[in-house]
C-alpha cells in the first residue's frame, strides 16, 4: 500500500494543503488519504461526564471534515479516503498513519492564528518534516506559499 | 382502672372510666385511641412545663449586630458581676442571645456584658441600676443591641489572598477549577487549624462553621438538573434542532443566523449554556461547512445568544441558580422580571450579529459554496436518535417547569423539583443507573461546595463587609447608581473574572445594598448581578466557560476563535445587550 498522506482539520486554513494534496495525487497518481486528529483535550477543565457524548459529535465533525475533502479532490479526479485517529498528539498520529499505509508523501501545512500546541511553527514543521522522512521515509512536501 | 388524664388544651382533667367484665373491646380501644389523640399534645404540655420552670430564672435577652446592621451569629455572650461569671451564651444564626441567670440566686448590683468573637473586636456593655432593678422585678430584661466592630486579622489577610490567587489560578487556566476551589478550601482549613497555635490571630473557621456556608439547594439544583440534561442530550434533539433551523432558513444564512440563535437561547434558557454550545457548536459547523460559509458567523452569534438567553430562568445558568437562592428569587420572578430585558437584548444581539456578519452571510448568498455531499450527510445524522426518551424527557420536563411555576405557592424548593423530577425520569426511563450517576459531573458539584467554603471565609473575615461598605458609601442611598454600578461593573469584571465565583462573591454585597438602600427591597440589585454577571460573559473569551468551549470545538475544525477576535466581536455586543437590558431594568423597578 502506498499513498499521501494528508492531516486537516477543516476550515480555510487546510485549503492549501488540501490543495497541495491533490495536485501531489494527480502528478503521481496516487490515492490521498485524509487524516483528522480527534483531540479532546480542550474538555479537560470541563467535564468528563460529557465525554462520551461530545467524543461522538467530534467524531462526527471529523468525519464531516474529512467528506468535503474527499469529495473536493474525487471532483478532482483523485481517489480519497479519510481516516480519524483519536490521540494528543498530531505528529504521532501522522508517524503512525505514514508506517501503516506506507506512505510515500506527506503534505504538512501550518494552520495560522492558533496557539495550539500540538500544531508547529515553522521551525518546528522543517524539523518536524525531516523527522517524518527519518522515521518513515516518506517525502514531505509543504504547500505552495507556505513555507 | 379509673384514671384521670390532663386535657393538654384545657388543663383541666377528665375521668376515663370502664374496666370490668362487661367491658367490650371497643371500650378497651377508645381509650388507647383517644391516648395516641392526646399524646402528642401531653408531651408539648410537658415541653411547657419545663419551659414555666426555665422561666423562674432570671433571662437577659439581646442582638448582637455588626456595624453593617447584619445580626453576627457564633459570638461569644458572657454576663460578669464583677469577676463572676453569671452566664454564657452564644448568639444564633439572627445574632439573638438568651443568658440564663441562675433561679433563686440574688441578682447583684452590677452586671456587664461581655461579647467576643473572632474577626470581631471585643465589646463590653454595662447594665445600668434601673435595668437590673427590672430584671429582679421580671425576671427578664431586653438588653440594647451590642454592635461589634470589624478587626483586620493575618486571618483576613490570608482569607483574601487565597481568594484572589483562586480567582487567578481559574482566570489563567493554571488549574482546574475545582482544583483551584480545593486548593484555596485546603489553605484555609490548614491555616484554621495549624495557624492558632503559633498565633490566635491566624485563625479564619473551623470546617463545622464552614459546613453552614455551603447553600445545598443550589448543589441539588444542579444536580438534579445535570440529571435530566444527561438524559436530553443523547437524545439527538440538538443534532435535529440545528437541522430543523437550516430546513426553515430555507438557505437564507441570515435567517439561519436568527433561527440558531433563537434556538440556542431557548435551550439555555433551560439547560445549562456549556453543555447546550457542547451540543450545538459542532453541528452549527456541519451546517456552516455544507453552506460553504466561515463557521464562526454562526458560532459567535450562537455563543452570545446563549449567554444572553441563558439568564431568563432560574435554571439557564449557575449564576442566576446561586443568586435564587441567595436572594429568594423564584423561577417566576425570573420570568417576569428579566425575560422581557432578555428579549429586547436578544433582538439587539440579532441585529448586531447580522450587521457585523453581513460580509460572511452575503458571500454564501451569492452560491458557490453549497454542498449536496454534506448536505445529505447532515440529513442522515439531523434526526432524533432516541425518540421514545425525548418524549419522556419532554413530559418530566414540562412537569419540572410546572412545579418551578406553581410550587413556590406551596414553598416547593427548586432543588426539590429538579430531584423529584430527576428521579422520575430515572424510574421511567431505567438506564443504566451507573452511566447516569457518571453522568453527573461531580467535579462541578465539588467545585460549588469548595467554592462556597472560599467565599464563606471571605464573608467570616469581613472583607465581604468591608466591599459592601465601601460600595455602599460610592452609592449612598442613590437606587439608580446602585443599579448601574452592579450591572456595569459585574458585567465588566465578568470579561476578566470567571463568572461563577464572582457572583457567589458578590451576593452577601448585593444582600447588603438590598436591605439598606431604598427601594433595593424588590431585588432589583440582584437581577443586575445576573445580568451583568451573565451578558458579560459576551466581552472576551475567558467570560464565560460555554465560549472556551465553542472556541476549543472550533479551533479543532479549523476556525479558531483567538481571545483578541472574540474581544473584537464580543466586547460590542456586551456594550448593546447590557445596554439594552439596563434600560428594562430601569422601565421595570
Amino acid at each position: 500500500m502506498s499513498g499521501i498522506v494528508c492531516a486537516i482539520r477543516g476550515g480555510a486554513s487546510s485549503q492549501p494543503t488540501i490543495t497541495q494534496a491533490v495536485h501531489t495525487a494527480q502528478e503521481t497518481k496516487l490515492p490521498v488519504y485524509f487524516l483528522y486528529v480527534l483531540n479532546l483535550d480542550f474538555m479537560k477543565r470541563g467535564s468528563h461526564s460529557r465525554t462520551q457524548t461530545i467524543s461522538e459529535e467530534m467524531q462526527e465533525l471529523g468525519e464531516f471534515i474529512l467528506l468535503a475533502a474527499q469529495s473536493q479532490a474525487e471532483q478532482q479526479g483523485v481517489k480519497a479516503e479519510g481516516v480519524i485517529r483519536e490521540g494528543h498528539v498530531v505528529g504521532d498520529e501522522i508517524i503512525s498513519l505514514c508506517r501503516e499505509l506506507k506512505a510515500d508523501y506527506v503534505v504538512l501545512g501550518r494552520p495560522k492564528e492558533t496557539a495550539e500546541q500540538n500544531v508547529f511553527t515553522h521551525e518546528q514543521l522543517d524539523q518536524f518534516g525531516r523527522h517524518i522522512e527519518q522515521e518513515t521515509g516518506a517525502k514531505v512536501i509543504y504547500p505552495a506559499g507556505d513555507e | 382502672m379509673n384514671g384521670l388524664i390532663r386535657n393538654p388544651l384545657s388543663g383541666i382533667g377528665y375521668r376515663v372510666s370502664g374496666v370490668g367484665n362487661q367491658i367490650t373491646a371497643y371500650r378497651l380501644l377508645l381509650p388507647a385511641f383517644l391516648l395516641l389523640l392526646i399524646w402528642p399534645w401531653a408531651a408539648m404540655d410537658e415541653a411547657q412545663a419545663q419551659e414555666t420552670a426555665v422561666a423562674v430564672s432570671p433571662l437577659l435577652t439581646g442582638l448582637i449586630r455588626d456595624t453593617q446592621e447584619q445580626p453576627v451569629f457564633d459570638a461569644h455572650i458572657t454576663a460578669f458581676s464583677g469577676k463572676d461569671i453569671l452566664a454564657e451564651a452564644v448568639s444564633q444564626e439572627d445574632g439573638r442571645y438568651t443568658l440564663l441567670l441562675v433561679a433563686g440566686d440574688p441578682i447583684p448590683d452590677e452586671i456587664s456584658i461581655h461579647v467576643e468573637r473572632h474577626h470581631f473586636q471585643a465589646a463590653e456593655y454595662a447594665v445600668n441600676s434601673s435595668a437590673i432593678e427590672n430584671l429582679r422585678q421580671s425576671n427578664l430584661l431586653h438588653l440594647p443591641i451590642i454592635t461589634l466592630e470589624r478587626r483586620i486579622t493575618p486571618g483576613f489577610w490570608i482569607a483574601t489572598l487565597v481568594f484572589v490567587g483562586m480567582l487567578i489560578l481559574i482566570a489563567l487556566g493554571k488549574l482546574h477549577n475545582t482544583l483551584a476551589a480545593l486548593l484555596g478550601t485546603t489553605l484555609i482549613f490548614a491555616v484554621s487549624y495549624l495557624g492558632p497555635p503559633l498565633y490566635e490571630g491566624l485563625y479564619i473557621f473551623h470546617f463545622e462553621d464552614a459546613l453552614r456556608y455551603i447553600d445545598w439547594n443550589v448543589i441539588f439544583l444542579i444536580m438534579g438538573m445535570m440529571i435530566v440534561i444527561a438524559v436530553v442530550e443523547r437524545t439527538g434533539v440538538f443534532q435535529w434542532a440545528a437541522y430543523m433551523a437550516y430546513r426553515l432558513s430555507g438557505g437564507r444564512a441570515w435567517l439561519l443566523v436568527i433561527i440558531l440563535m433563537i434556538v440556542t437561547g431557548i435551550a439555555s434558557a433551560f439547560l445549562d449554556n456549556v453543555t447546550t454550545m457542547l451540543l450545538m457548536t459542532p453541528v452549527t459547523i456541519r451546517i456552516a461547512l455544507s453552506l460553504g460559509i466561515n463557521p464562526l458567523a454562526l458560532l459567535m452569534p450562537e455563543v452570545m445568544a446563549s449567554n444572553v438567553v441563558g439568564i431568563s430562568t432560574l435554571v439557564g445558568t449557575p449564576t442566576n441558580i446561586l443568586i435564587g437562592s441567595y436572594g429568594g428569587i423564584g423561577f417566576n420572578d425570573f420570568l417576569s422580571n428579566l425575560t422581557p430585558g432578555v428579549v429586547l437584548a436578544l433582538i439587539g444581539l440579532i441585529v448586531y450579529n447580522l450587521y457585523t456578519y453581513r460580509h460572511d452571510l452575503q458571500a454564501h448568498q451569492s452560491g458557490g459554496g453549497v454542498s449536496d455531499v454534506l448536505l445529505q450527510r447532515l440529513a442522515q445524522k439531523g434526526r432524533i436518535t432516541e425518540p421514545d426518551h425525548l418524549i419522556k424527557a419532554g413530559v418530566v420536563g414540562a412537569g419540572m417547569i410546572l412545579l418551578f411555576v406553581l410550587g413556590e405557592k406551596v414553598h416547593l424548593l427548586p432543588a426539590v423539583t429538579a430531584v423529584m423530577g430527576a428521579t422520575t425520569l430515572l424510574v421511567w426511563i431505567k438506564p443504566d443507573i451507573e452511566e447516569m450517576i457518571e453522568a453527573v459531573d461531580w467535579t462541578t458539584l465539588v467545585f460549588f461546595m469548595t467554592l462556597f467554603i472560599s467565599v464563606g471565609a471571605i464573608q467570616e473575615v469581613g472583607l465581604i463587609s468591608y466591599i459592601a461598605s465601601g460600595i455602599g458609601k460610592l452609592v449612598g442611598d442613590n437606587l439608580t447608581l446602585a443599579m448601574l454600578a452592579v450591572i456595569w461593573l459585574s458585567a465588566i469584571l465578568s470579561t476578566v473574572i470567571a463568572n461563577i465565583p464572582f457572583t457567589a462573591a458578590m451576593l452577601p454585597v448585593i444582600g447588603f445594598l438590598s436591605v439598606n438602600i431604598p427601594g433595593a427591597d424588590s431585588k432589583v440589585l440582584f437581577y443586575c448581578l445576573s445580568i451583568g454577571s451573565a451578558m458579560g460573559g459576551n466581552g472576551s473569551l475567558i467570560g464565560a466557560s460555554a465560549n472556551m468551549v465553542t472556541a476549543g470545538i472550533a479551533e479543532r475544525a479549523g476556525s479558531p476563535i483567538t481571545y483578541m477576535y472574540f474581544l473584537k466581536k464580543g466586547f460590542p455586543a456586551l456594550i448593546i445587550t447590557v445596554g439594552l437590558a439596563t434600560i428594562w431594568l430601569f422601565i421595570r423597578f
